[in-house]
């Protein structure tokens, strides 16, 4: 299939688009996860600073 | 004696600009004064248009050696199209950016990608005005309203065409205030503007420093093709969120951003010369480029309301609009557009979120793109 042409550029749009949401989501889902690294301890900030 | 100074004075006038001055130069001068003007006295981003104004007049002076070979704005754009500039700036923006907002409400993320659907709209709008599909492409991440990732795009897919799309980026970019509000007002209701959220929990050290190297990773996994952006946004913000690189991130967020940015409003205000920028396409893309922004912000705002069909507590409507990538211009647009019906109704901090998401939102896009046309 030639990709300069209008039914490519309609379908490269869609596949984006979904991919985008599907991706984008994915990463939501592992932000969420990076709360139970808490579970494992707490930093101490006053230490950690030089 | 006339006779004898007459050569001599013509072809010292020659020599200079004047001779070659038309009004093409005269107009961009003009645009290029404009710009300052608007960064001057309006503020729209003055970090921007000052420099890229004040280029773009230089620029328009025929035979101003700081375009030929070895000048100075020469130099700068050579950082543009080698793609060394945009890398820095995200770079600079990871150290100064605190993600807390997206990591402390990560439901909001979706929002970075509701609000792109601009940059599709603006691509098949380029199809149908016969742009090949390259330059459509890099023509519809103007959409995504993030300068790096626009100027990225289009050195890859159509350098040909990376003033127009550099100015209309970073024109669109600062004129948001300007572009978004009347957008969110008409697809909204006075009641929607002003649904108050609640305080989002606090986000752990342990959290803001696993997020760049989990990030980063993931990116490069996935999406190799904009790894560049990402990375170096996801390094800065390492820099920040560990505590002990605390001048390495001051650096990166203050001078080699200043640096940065210096060069890349010559690079781009250079490129602003009128025989190449005076054409029908230039006109197409700004129109386009426009176009995308506003559908971009329309759409977001629509998946905010979409997602308050499913969601148990509401959201405000308004922080879909912060879901374009210019951060932080479109939290602060929502901000300000909440604040004009409930002068309490603080939404800065919740709005950062769906707009660092949409940095995201478009370097995903622009990655597909780029994996899907190459």
């Amino acid at each position: 299939m030639s990709k300069d042409t209008l039914t490519f550029a309609v379908i490269l749009s869609v596949i984006d688009f979904v991919l985008c949401f599907v991706m984008i989501s994915g990463i939501g889902g592992i932000i969420y996860l990076l709360r139970y690294l808490n579970r494992f301890g707490k930093l101490d900030e006053t230490k950690m600073r030089l | 004696m006339l006779n004898q100074f007459l050569p001599f004075l013509t072809a010292l006038g020659e020599q200079t600009g004047v001779a070659q001055l038309y009004w093409g130069n005269v107009l961009m001068m003009a645009i290029g004064v404009a710009m300052i003007l608007l960064g001057v006295v309006k503020k729209y981003e003055p970090l921007l248009l000052v420099g890229i104004g004040f280029a773009c007049v230089i620029s328009n002076v025929p035979g101003s050696s700081l375009l030929q070979p070895g000048g100075l704005f020469a130099d700068a754009y050579l950082g543009v199209s080698m793609l060394i500039l945009p890398p820095l700036i995200f770079f600079g923006v990871g150290a100064m950016t605190d993600f807390a907002p997206m990591l402390a409400n990560p439901k909001l993320v979706v929002l970075g990608a509701a609000a792109h659907l601009g940059i599709f709209v603006a691509l098949i709008g380029a199809k149908l005005l016969g742009f090949t599909i390259y330059e459509a492409g890099a023509i519809g991440i103007i959409g995504g309203a993030d300068g790096p990732m626009a100027i990225f795009m289009a050195v890859k897919l159509a350098p040909q065409l990376l003033p127009q799309i550099s100015v209309a980026a970073y024109s669109y970019m600062a004129l948001m205030p300007l572009i978004q509000p009347p957008v969110m007002r008409l697809l909204t209701t006075k009641k929607e503007r002003m649904i108050r959220m609640k305080q989002m929990r606090a986000v752990s050290r342990l959290e803001k420093i696993a997020f760049p190297v989990v990030i980063g990773v993931i990116v490069n996994l996935l999406l190799p093709a904009v790894a560049p952006l990402i990375t170096m946004l996801m390094m800065g913000n390492l820099f920040k969120e560990v505590l002990v690189t605390e001048r390495l991130a001051q650096a990166a967020g203050n001078a080699i951003m200043n640096i940065t940015l210096i060069l890349l409003d010559v690079a781009i205000g250079s490129t602003m010369v009128a025989d190449k920028f005076l054409t029908v396409s230039t006109l197409e893309i700004l129109g386009l480029g426009l176009f995308a922004f506003v559908i971009g912000t329309g759409s977001g705002v629509v998946g905010a309301k979409m997602m308050n069909l499913v969601m148990k507590e509401k959201i405000n409507p308004l922080l879909g609009s912060a879901g374009i990538a210019s951060v932080p211009i479109a939290a602060r647009v929502t901000a300000t557009v909440a604040l004009q019906d409930d002068p309490e109704n603080f939404l800065i901090y919740q709005a950062m979120g769906p707009n660092l998401a949409g940095v995201f939102g478009t370097a995903l896009s622009g990655g597909i793109m780029l994996a899907l046309l190459q």
